[in-house]
Order: C-alpha cells, then sequence, then structure tokens
C-alpha cells in the first residue's frame, strides 16, 4: 500500500453530493486503498455507511470532527 | 438489485427525490427511469431553461439554493452508476415532440410495452 489515502472534501454539498464525489473515487483507486471523505451534511455521514455496507466494502472509521465528519472507507473489490 | 422509476409528476420536489433515490440505486444495482406525462414535460428544453417546474415552498427554495438540480444528478448517475433514462414514445408522438426538444439525457424513446418488458424482474416506484 501506497500510505496516501486519497481525500475527498465534500464539505457544504449535500445529499447525494458527498456519497457519489465517494463512489466517483472509489472507481478510480485500487482494491485495498482507502479513501475518505469529508462532509459537513449529517444525514451524508449516516447514510454512506449504509451505502459502504451494501456495496460490500469497508467501513474504517465515522468520526465527527468540528462542524463536519470524517468517514473512512477501504475499497474491497 | 434492480429498480425501475415510472416518472409522471413535474414537481420539482417528487423530481429531485427521484433523481436522489436513482441515482444512489445506480451505484450498487441496475435502475431504468421511464418519464412520462408531466414527468417527462419537466426535461423539455424551454422548461429547464426557465427552471419553469411546478414547486411548492420546499421547492422554490431548493430552486432558489444551490443545490444540484435533478437533470445534473441523473447526468452524474448515468457517469457513475448503472442508470438508463427513457421518454415515452406516447407522449412525444401526441404533442409532436422531438427528441431533440428535450435536454439530452434519454437513452431512448420507448413505449409502455417495451418498458414492462424491461421491468418484468425490477421493483418499481412510481413518483
Amino acid at each position: 500500500m501506497s500510505g496516501e489515502r486519497m481525500i475527498i472534501d465534500a464539505r457544504g454539498s449535500y445529499c447525494p453530493g458527498p456519497l457519489m464525489e465517494l463512489i466517483k473515487a472509489m472507481k478510480k483507486v485500487p482494491v485495498g486503498e482507502i479513501v475518505e471523505v469529508l462532509s459537513s451534511d449529517k444525514s451524508s455521514a449516516k447514510d454512506i455507511p449504509e451505502w459502504v455496507r451494501k456495496a460490500g466494502h469497508e467501513l474504517v472509521e465515522v468520526k465527527e470532527e468540528s462542524g463536519y465528519w470524517r468517514i473512512v472507507v477501504r475499497k474491497k473489490k | 438489485m434492480k429498480i425501475a422509476l415510472v416518472l409522471v409528476s413535474g414537481e420539482i420536489e417528487k423530481l429531485q427525490a427521484a433523481s436522489i433515490i436513482a441515482s444512489v440505486a445506480s451505484t450498487i444495482g441496475e435502475v431504468m427511469i421511464f418519464a412520462t406525462m408531466d414527468g417527462l414535460m419537466a426535461f423539455k428544453k424551454d422548461v429547464v431553461k426557465n427552471r419553469a417546474w411546478k414547486a411548492g415552498e420546499l421547492g422554490k427554495s431548493m430552486l432558489s439554493a444551490n443545490v444540484p438540480l435533478f437533470i445534473d444528478v441523473l447526468r452524474n448517475a448515468k457517469e457513475v452508476g448503472n442508470l438508463k433514462i427513457y421518454a415515452c414514445g406516447m407522449i412525444m408522438d401526441m404533442l409532436n415532440l422531438k427528441k431533440e426538444d428535450f435536454v439530452d439525457v434519454f437513452d431512448d424513446v420507448i413505449g409502455v410495452s417495451k418498458f414492462l418488458e424491461m421491468i418484468e424482474d425490477a421493483k418499481v416506484l412510481f413518483i
């Protein structure tokens, strides 16, 4: 693994913006890589983990920062 | 997962909701949208240009806030996911409209029989 992770800053964008940005990024990176998405939209912070589970990837972390959420996902397939 | 969405409403709130559901679903499964009646007219170039959709209080604030509108949400979903959008041929014939009278999102112009055949094994949402 390269150790570098892709960070998607989707703060300020509404549902489904952050999720769609994440999905675009997930398509680009190789399996095993980690993608982080930053979202100021609370419903996305709740809903992105649901998508990750359904799509069969790994939810590494959901962390509340000041005024936004950091959702960390590992591509599994 | 296979989902079919029958879009008959021209209300911006319903168009927005439909586009969001369709776009997320298209990243996990296969989604087909059949736009007919007012749901088809919502894609007419002049309607889109003038943002002349039927809108309630929420719809009006959506139109004035800077949220991505359903057409952009759908276009984005077509790039990222598995989404096909079909225009209803019957309405187009009746009103003498061509594919060029609509914004460029449609994969094809089809009739009810074709749509019914395509969605045989899909869950159907009627919006």
